[in-house]
């Protein structure tokens, strides 16, 4: 309870959970507020913001509500960023764990591995995949972990050298623990913390990955995005630069929420085990 | 039949070009229900030779026979059966212990692994291993950076032999103890030894604590054996020059001798 009320009493981490609050009340209330389709006609094409209440946002250049598509677009970058962060984490937690663990060739293997995803720009890959394997809410997720993955990977390694030479470990081999269960039961628990703390930066890199995806029209073309929307918006820019805007406004606050919390919740874990 | 046979035990670390054997050419061997001392300063390779008897680094060359069999040749599941007759305490019960664990997971591991009692049948031989070691069977639930050191202390021995070994190595087990439950965990051990017949590979720098648990002794010295033989009559008059040292260096001895 009191690590709650720390990470409340921090501004920038308040400011962030509220931000994500807002984000998942619109993910989660999006199809009880505007069931149907989002991307349905609902009145005349380009209406600017303000000027309809019944259609807050305006319309896009079909005449769709842009704040309907707001509040679906919110899902689809909620759900690909943590999806494709939570991947990420487990592709490299594990590949990292076995590596530092079981050390020799097997290590040099998965490492030599990794270097090879490394210097391979994410977003390259993350577009190549898509482009080959064809858009859709899966594929994407996958096409961001390929690119970020690497990360955590990297970090559990050292984590999880560090950890092995610990006198618990040498415990476990003492009680006939195997080898496998000694490294994910015994050591990638411990590894664990400063990988997740890596997992804010994750998430909002993999949204902007998919914000990019969707502008060059590599997203899922049967859900709305944020990308998408500003994609959209591009061709009118000079006549309703709103349609980029408000999207890309979103995308922002989004981002810089996903970030802020993320910071909190390390500093406050921090400090709570520098206390103990 | 000895319990364990060392022989011609070696072990060399290569650093910077140089190679240093930290256990050079070691040999020796318990009986069943026998204190065993390795004493010796630091870097002398005792907890080396702990090591490597628990096979937790490989030796360069020698010997170890345990229960008859040859040690170092077994790999994988076999290995792995057989550690449960060898166990280890460790000196900082802290460290010994994934910070995560609670009493129960601690000890409920070797009971799993080794197949000793069905999952039911477990959370009862966890408070009788509990009891065995005199500790309340409600601390069970409680996780180990929860309780005193001596409590640790006596959960690392309830999971030593949770799973009846014939050797237990106690790499300078009460080291790092307050000198009042030194006391007491000390005599838990030797109560324990006298019931189950435990023999115990007993590693220690405190030649007082030596003197007054180990039946024989054997001191080291860079990595070879100095002197060896019944604890008491080394310790009272040692004949090696590091045995000399190690005493004049424990002046309180002299003191506390009757």
């Amino acid at each position: 309870m009191s690590r709650l009320r720390r990470f409340l009493r921090t501004p920038e981490a308040l400011a962030g959970a509220i931000l994500l609050a807002v984000l998942f009340a619109m993910a989660l209330s999006a199809s009880l507020l505007f069931p149907g389709d989002p991307q349905a006609i609902a009145g005349p094409a380009l209406l600017p913001p303000f000027q309809n209440w019944s259609l807050p946002l305006g319309t896009d250049r079909l005449g769709r509500d842009v704040l309907v598509e707001l509040f679906h677009g919110a899902r689809t970058s909620l759900a690909v960023g943590l999806a494709a962060a939570a991947t990420a984490l487990v592709i490299g937690a594990v590949v990292g764990t076995l590596a530092g663990f079981a050390g020799g060739l097997v290590d040099e293997v998965l490492m030599r591995i990794t270097d090879a995803f490394q210097t391979v720009p994410g977003f390259l890959l993350a577009l190549a995949f898509v482009s080959v394997v064809g858009p859709s809410l899966g594929v994407v997720v996958v096409a961001i972990a390929l690119g970020t993955w690497t990360g955590p990977a990297r970090i559990a390694r050292a984590e999880v050298l560090s950890i092995r030479e610990r006198d618990y470990v040498a415990g476990a081999r003492v009680i006939g623990m195997h080898p496998l269960e000694i490294a994910f039961r015994e050591v990638l628990p411990n590894a664990l913390p400063p990988v997740l703390a890596m997992s804010s930066v994750i998430v909002a890199a993999a949204i902007l990955t998919e914000a990019a995806l969707s502008f060059l029209g590599l997203g899922d073309p049967n859900r709305v995005t944020w990308g998408g929307m500003i994609a959209e918006g591009r061709t009118v820019l000079r006549t309703a630069p709103f349609l980029s805007i408000v999207p890309g406004i979103a995308l922002l606050l989004t981002v810089l929420g996903v970030y802020l919390a993320g910071e909190g919740i390390v500093e406050t874990t921090a400090v709570r085990r520098g206390l103990s | 039949m000895s319990l364990l046979t060392v022989s011609n035990l070696t072990k060399r670390y290569s650093r910077g070009g140089k190679t240093l054997a930290a256990v050079d050419d070691v040999s020796f061997h318990m009986e069943p229900g026998e204190t065993l001392a390795l004493a010796g300063p630091s870097g002398s390779g005792k907890s080396t030779i702990a090591r490597l008897v628990l096979r937790l680094i490989e030796p360069d060359g020698g010997r170890i026979e345990f229960e008859g069999d040859d040690f170092l040749t077994l790999r994988g599941a076999p290995l792995r059966a057989r550690r449960g007759r060898l166990q280890m305490v460790f000196q900082d019960p802290l460290a010994a212990f994934n910070p995560r664990a609670t009493v129960a997971r601690v000890l409920d591991d070797p009971l799993r692994i080794h197949g000793v009692a069905s999952r039911s049948e477990r959370p009862r031989r966890i408070a009788a291993l509990l009891e065995r070691v005199g500790l309340a069977a409600d601390l069970a639930p409680r996780a180990i950076h929860e309780i005193s050191g001596g409590q640790r202390q006596r959960v690392a021995i309830a999971r030593a032999i949770a799973t009846k070994p014939s050797l237990i190595v106690l790499d300078e087990a009460v080291s790092a103890l307050d000198v009042s439950v030194r006391g007491q965990i000390l005599s838990l051990l030797l109560d324990l030894q006298r019931q189950e017949r435990i023999a115990y590979l007993f590693i220690s720098h405190d030649l007082g604590v030596v003197r007054a648990v180990a039946h024989r002794v054997i001191l080291l010295d860079a990595g070879q054996i100095a002197e060896s033989g019944d604890a008491r009559a080394v310790i009272d008059a040692p004949q090696s020059a590091i045995g000399k040292a190690l005493v004049a260096a424990a002046p309180k001895l002299n003191r506390n001798r009757p």
